[in-house]
């Protein structure tokens, strides 16, 4: 059944309770414009953090205003990423995973791993996975997202 | 309606009128300045639009019906569009979407090479373009655009591509992963003038006859375009008569303009502005040049609205297929742009516009040489794919959730040629791969089955079909279990057929897709989709089930790495990882596969409801061992889940990868001797000496991620 409370429908939205119905009309109507701060809102309360909830980074990581202009990525969990201006994969543990190990993927349904592998990011916090990276051996860490109301820093961006 | 006698030159040759458009936006950032007839009266103005729209889409609907070709009859792999006189989109059907700025190229490559004055327009000529380099993806591609003239000058083109299953290429079927020029791919006729007076050339006609092996789908799929694009014309002309021509060229003009603002309005108020980055990855499998092709993005969302899509770093052009032409490049990259962001806005020319897209000459999706070939696209698709993930990202952070998915499959598909099962020369390829699995979207699984992202109402076509066009026979045809990629919302299966080998001499199959790779990433947290893969079966019991008529497998089975077919037929078997299978003459009851491809997941995968783990299982979507092994869900004996052993499970998984993940500092100082030495397999040695003499920018990342000196490159042991 879909919600008519618009904060409740967006909160289940966050937490995965949407039915499909309610999906499919969220899909089709006129995007509210104040979403962003409908959901920091949600997150604040669902969280209790004492520092403002500022914007979303993907699923499960969050940006933080910790004060002084800085803006942290922070896991649901609570665990801190720090400066959002940084990768947060520099923070999170990382495991290289070979393409036919069997436990994802067996026999040929894997890459080749001399051509990819997979890399697994995980949150040191609560242990989700974050990402999965799917990229040759040797290749740097893919930074995925870097809000433009922060400035910008080119060491740490890259 | 065909004006007698009517030709160019116009006033204002059109090439200048191009010309002056082009400066006019890059002066103004507008189309048309003032919206007047918008204004003016905005009903009408939407009624107008909504009958342009109305004749294109007729004219789609018809010509689906005209050809003869299973593309275009079944799976409508068509589109048409209505263009301005210097080539800007106006409007544009639904069908086949990549393509939507491909026949825009098409025209202003003439024009911007003299054809009005060194070949000349006149009233019912009709132009053929498959010149990938022109517009287009590959030489399948194939358009057709007519004039539309009113009082002797050009106020208009109509225009309709199909996608041909039979070009002549060195393979049947057009598909090759071993091409290394353009000659290998068949017949190209650039821009050639194929017709007049609405008849086509009989001349031209027998050139294609004597060039292909099946050339009744090139005709009936040219006359399906003609008959489009001539409905457009006449209707357009009508109109025209209606209102009057200036009316009818203003409220073009305003079409486009009210798109770019639309466009614009939409990026601006949907996407957070920011800077994205995702990597797309195909590679080339030319025997000792195997190399790993490199497409990654760099896309900004401005607070204005518009979008820069950077390519530095792409892979070189070189001579293999596994490239696309900067129009393919263009198509896939704004095709996932109209599907994602601008849906339900009039696409046309105003919607390209609001796009700075850089793609450095010289590589692999904006090659500097005609000659390489462009068969299979290349980089071009994952780079279509890499911008779907970054404007889902974009969409994340913005908070609208729902607009989120991972990334759309890489289709896969066989080739046959020889003689057909009437023993009528033969070279074709099934394209049910239109219908592969699509991505998980953050809220809800893939569609199995359904769609591919350059063609978002693929269809498989009624297998009955295939089996009268192509010789082959169906043994089982259904979704791949396991296929999608495994996440807390899973990516759609695609198709798998099973095929078995008729007895028809003189046929060769073959078959076309990637390197071995994973090529549909997941999304935050997600896994990929399953790498393609194709199995062939040799000395098989199967002629023997079929005289005895025992019973067959209904499907691959669940154990994907030894399936059902393989088991109960025994015989001989190639697992073809990537897909890629050269033209080969196998023999009658041999049995080979064909998957369309599957989409990426979204999510960890141990956060997935188990309750639609096991409703997968039950299904046939997700096999037991990965409903144990990727989700970490117990099922008991009846298929239901234990809910106690499954948190059990969930919670040693958690436990697992405390223990198997480090520190990225201590991965980085694992990882840095190797990296520093360059020890990589050779397919990934060359894509990272290539990419790092290329791109200055990729090069000086790489050493700082690495924290290697400045002066360093990798090691070149070809040069020694």
């Amino acid at each position: 059944m879909a919600k008519h409370d618009p904060k409740e429908l967006i909160a289940d939205l966050i937490t995965g309770r949407i039915d499909s119905e309610a999906l499919l009309q969220l899909q089709r109507k006129e995007k509210d414009p104040g979403r962003l701060s409908t959901i920091c809102q949600i997150y604040q309360e669902m969280l209790g953090w004492p520092e403002p909830v500022v914007g979303l980074v993907q699923e499960h990581l969050l940006l933080v205003d910790a004060g002084s202009g800085e803006r942290t990525v922070r896991c649901t969990c609570g665990y801190d990423f720090g400066d959002c201006r940084r990768n947060w994969k520099e923070g999170a543990l990382v495991y290289e995973r070979h393409p036919r190990d069997g436990q994802i993927y067996t026999g040929p349904r894997g890459a080749d791993p001399d051509w990819m592998v997979l890399r697994e990011f995980y949150c040191p916090g609560c242990s989700v996975q974050l990402d999965v990276e799917m990229v040759p051996p040797g290749y740097p860490f893919i930074f995925h997202f870097l809000p433009a109301d922060v400035e910008t820093d080119q060491e740490t961006a890259g | 309606m065909l004006e007698a006698g009517a030709s160019t030159r116009s006033k204002t040759p059109l090439k200048d009128r191009l010309l002056l458009r082009q400066a006019r936006f890059a002066g103004t950032g507008h189309y048309e300045v003032e919206l007047a007839l918008k204004k003016e009266d905005p009903i009408n103005f939407e009624l107008l639009y909504t009958k342009l729209v109305q004749i294109v889409f007729n004219a789609h609907e018809v010509a689906r019906l005209v050809s003869a070709s299973p593309m275009t009859r079944e799976l409508g792999e068509v589109i048409f569009g209505l263009y301005t006189p210097e080539g800007d989109a106006i409007c544009l059907s639904h069908g086949l979407l990549v393509h939507v700025h491909t026949v825009s190229r098409m025209i202003k490559w003439m024009l911007a090479n003299d054809y009005e004055e060194k070949v000349g327009f006149k009233a019912g000529d009709i132009f053929f373009n498959n010149d990938p380099y022109i517009g287009g993806a590959h030489a399948l591609d194939q358009m057709i655009v007519i004039p539309i003239f009113w009082e002797g000058e050009i106020i208009g083109w109509a225009a309709g591509l199909t996608h041909v299953p039979e070009t002549g290429a060195a393979q049947p079927g057009g598909y090759g992963a071993w091409f290394r020029t353009r000659f290998e791919e068949g017949l190209f006729m650039p821009c050639v003038r194929i017709g007049e007076h609405d008849t086509f050339n009989h001349d031209i006609e027998v050139m294609v006859d004597r060039s292909t092996r099946t050339s009744v789908w090139w005709h009936t799929d040219n006359r399906a375009k003609f008959t489009g694009a001539r409905m457009i014309r006449e209707e357009v002309q009508r109109l025209v008569a209606s209102i009057g021509r200036e009316r009818y060229a203003q409220a073009a003009s305003e079409y486009i303009e009210d798109s770019l603002r639309a466009a614009r309005e939409r990026v601006r108020r949907l996407l957070r502005p920011g800077r994205y980055r995702e990597v797309g990855w195909r590679g080339t499998i030319i025997p000792g040049e195997e190399m790993l092709l490199h497409a990654p993005l760099e896309m900004t969302v401005r607070e204005n609205g518009s979008l820069v899509l950077d390519w530095e770093g792409l892979s070189s052009a070189g001579w293999q297929p596994f490239q696309g032409s900067l129009p393919c490049m263009e198509g896939l990259v704004l095709n996932g742009l109209i599907q994602h962001v601008l849906f339900d806005a009039r696409h046309n020319e105003g919607t390209l516009l609001i796009v700075d897209l850089r793609v450095p000459p010289g590589t692999c999706c904006n090659p500097d040489n005609i000659l390489y070939p462009t068969t299979l696209w290349g980089p071009a698709y994952a780079a279509g794919v890499a911008t779907s993930q970054a404007l889902s990202r974009a969409y994340y952070a913005g908070g609208y959730l729902e607009e989120v998915h991972a990334s759309s499959a890489l289709s896969s598909g066989y080739t046959a040629g020889g003689k057909d099962q009437y023993g009528r020369p033969l070279g074709a390829h099934n394209m049910e791969f239109a219908a592969a699995g699509m991505p998980a979207q953050a809220r809800m699984d893939g569609l199995d089955t359904s769609g591919v992202e350059f063609n978002p109402e693929g269809d498989m076509g009624d297998a009955e079909i295939w089996e009268q066009t192509l010789p082959p026979l169906y043994l089982s045809r259904g979704p791949r279990i396991d296929g999608g990629g495994f996440g807390k919302y899973r990516g759609g299966n695609g198709i798998q057929s099973w095929y078995a080998m008729p007895d028809v001499p003189d046929l060769e199959i073959g078959s076309f897709g990637s390197a071995p790779i994973f090529s549909a990433p997941g999304l935050m947290g997600g896994y990929p989709a399953s790498a393609l893969l194709m199995w062939v079966g040799h000395d098989t019991r199967l002629k023997e089930y079929a005289e005895k008529g025992l019973s067959l497998p209904a499907c691959e089975g669940d154990d994907v790495a030894n399936p059902a077919f393989k088991q109960e037929l025994g015989g001989r078997w190639e697992a073809v990882i990537g897909s890629n299978y050269p033209a080969t003459r196998l023999k009658p009851y041999d049995i080979f596969t064909a998957v369309s491809g599957d989409g990426g997941g979204f999510g960890d995968p141990i956060e997935r409801d188990p309750e639609a783990v096991a409703a997968d299982v039950r299904q046939g979507h997700t096999s037991k061992r990965a409903a144990r092994e990727v989700y970490a869900v117990a099922l008991q004996a009846d298929g239901m889940v234990d809910g106690p052993q499954t948190e059990a499970l969930r919670q040693r998984r958690r436990e697992q990868r405390r223990k198997d993940g480090i520190p990225a500092s201590e991965y980085r100082a694992r990882m840095r001797e190797r990296v520093q030495r360059g020890e990589f397999a050779p397919p990934v040695k060359r894509m990272y000496l290539d990419v790092l003499r290329k791109s200055a920018k990729f090069a000086r990342e790489f050493r700082t991620f690495w924290n290697l000196p400045e002066d360093w490159t990798m090691p070149d042991e070809t040069k020694e």
